[in-house]
C-alpha cells in the first residue's frame, strides 16, 4: 500500500466516522460552563476531608489513587521494555568513545558550559526535591519532581562528559529507585489492608491543612511515584546517551 | 470564541493522523503521534475550564473559591508523564529497527518472517 493509499483510506475512515464525530461535536458542554459534577466535589470536600490544598494532588494520590497505580505500572512497562531493547549493544564499556561519522572533528565543551552546568544542576535537583515534596501544598508533586530532578541529571551529563557523568550515576541506583517507587505506591495500598481497612485507605494522621506534612498515605504514595519517575527517566537518559557511544568494532576501525 | 479550544484539539488530532499516515520516516511518526497526544491535553484541559475560576490548589484563596476541575487536570499530567516514557519506549523500537535494516521509511520495511524464509 502506498501513500496515496494511506491517504485515501485515513480520507475514507474519516468520511466514515463523520455522524459519530459530528454527535460527540455537537454533545461537548460550551466551553468555560463545565457540567462534570466529580472535579467540582472533589474541590467542594477535599480540603475538609484530606487536609490538603492542592487538588490535584489528592485525585492522583488519593481520590483516584488505583489509577495511578496502574498508571505506575505502565511506566514501569514502558521503561522496562525500552531498557531491554537497548540495553547490551553499546557504552557499556564506560572507556567506549563517542561513536562519529568518519573525518568529522569533535569539538571539546567550552569552560563557561562546565561552569553553568556546574552551577546549576544541584540548583535544579534541589528545586525538584522541593517540588516533589511539597505535593499537599503548592503546584507540584512526584511526577513533576522527578521529571526536573532527572533533567538535572542530564544536565551533569551536558558539563561533565559521557565518562564523568558515567561515574557519578549507578544504574544499579536508577533500577532500584524505579522499581522501588513502584514497589512503594503498592505497598501503601497494600497495608491499609492488612490493618483491616480498604485498599488505599488513608489510615495515617492527616496532618494539618497548608503544612508539608499533610495528607497522611498521600506523602508515601508521592514519594513512591517521585522516586519511580526519578529512576524511570534517569534510566532512559542513561540507556538513550548509551547509544552514542562506538561499538567496540567500531572503536578498534 | 467559545468554539476555539474543540477546534485546536481537533485540529491537533488531525494534523497528527494525517502525519501518520503519509509519514515516509518512523521518527518522523512518532513525532506525529506526539502531536496527536497532545490533542488530548487540549480537550482535557479545555472540558474542566471554567471562566473567572482559580487553580484547584487552595493555598492562596481560601477552600470554597470556584475552581477549575481538578480531575482532568490529574489525568493530564499522567497523560503526559506515560506519554513520554511511551515515546521512549518506540524511539528505543526504531533504533533496533534502523540497526536491523538500515532503513527508517514504514513502506520499504517489509516482515520478519518474510526476511527470514529468504
Amino acid at each position: 500500500m502506498n501513500r496515496r493509499w494511506r491517504i485515501a483510506l485515513l480520507g475514507l475512515a474519516g468520511i466514515c466516522l463523520t455522524p459519530a464525530i459530528w454527535r460527540v461535536a455537537t454533545a461537548l458542554p460550551r466551553f468555560g460552563e463545565p457540567s462534570e459534577q466529580y472535579g467540582p466535589a472533589v474541590n467542594r470536600l477535599g480540603p475538609a476531608l484530606r487536609h490538603v490544598s492542592n487538588m490535584v494532588s489528592a485525585v492522583n494520590f488519593d481520590f483516584r489513587g488505583i489509577d495511578t497505580l496502574g498508571e505506575e505500572f505502565m511506566l514501569l512497562g514502558a521503561i522496562t521494555g525500552a531498557v531491554v531493547l537497548l540495553r547490551g549493544a553499546r557504552g557499556e564499556d564506560l572507556t567506549a568513545k563517542a561513536a562519529r561519522l568518519p573525518g568529522r572533528q569533535v569539538i571539546g565543551r567550552a569552560e563557561s558550559t562546565i561552569l553553568i552546568c556546574r552551577l546549576f544542576s544541584p540548583a535544579i535537583m534541589l528545586f525538584g526535591l522541593y517540588m516533589a515534596l511539597h505535593a499537599m501544598v503548592t503546584p507540584g508533586g512526584g511526577f513533576q519532581g522527578g521529571v526536573v530532578i532527572a533533567s538535572g541529571l542530564l544536565l551533569t551529563y551536558l558539563g561533565e562528559g559521557y565518562r564523568g557523568w558515567r561515574r557519578l550515576i549507578a544504574s544499579p541506583v536508577l533500577a532500584a529507585l524505579e522499581g522501588g517507587g513502584a514497589l512503594l505506591f503498592a505497598l501503601a495500598g497494600l497495608a491499609p489492608m492488612a490493618a483491616g481497612g480498604a485498599f488505599m485507605q488513608n489510615v495515617l494522621p492527616l496532618g494539618t491543612f497548608r503544612d508539608v506534612f499533610s495528607g497522611g498515605l498521600m506523602l508515601v504514595t508521592n514519594a513512591g511515584v517521585g522516586l519511580a519517575v526519578t529512576g524511570g527517566f534517569g534510566m532512559l537518559f542513561l540507556e538513550f546517551l548509551e547509544e552514542t557511544r562506538a561499538t567496540q568494532s567500531e572503536d578498534t576501525r | 470564541m467559545t468554539v476555539l479550544p474543540w477546534f485546536a484539539a481537533a485540529w491537533l488530532f488531525a494534523i497528527g493522523i494525517y502525519g501518520i499516515a503519509s509519514s515516509r520516516n518512523l521518527i518522523h511518526l512518532i513525532g506525529c503521534l506526539s502531536v496527536c497526544q497532545s490533542s488530548t491535553y487540549v480537550l482535557l484541559l479545555s472540558v474542566g475550564y471554567r471562566w473567572g475560576a482559580a487553580a484547584p490548589i487552595f493555598y492562596d484563596h481560601p477552600p470554597g473559591t470556584m475552581a477549575v476541575d481538578p480531575v482532568v487536570q490529574a489525568l493530564v499530567l499522567t497523560d503526559i508523564v506515560v506519554g513520554a516514557t511511551v515515546t521512549a519506549l518506540l524511539l528505543a523500537m526504531v533504533l533496533q529497527v534502523g540497526r536491523k535494516y538500515g532503513e527508517l521509511d514504514p513502506q520499504k520495511l517489509r516482515p520478519l518472517v518474510a526476511r527470514a524464509h529468504r
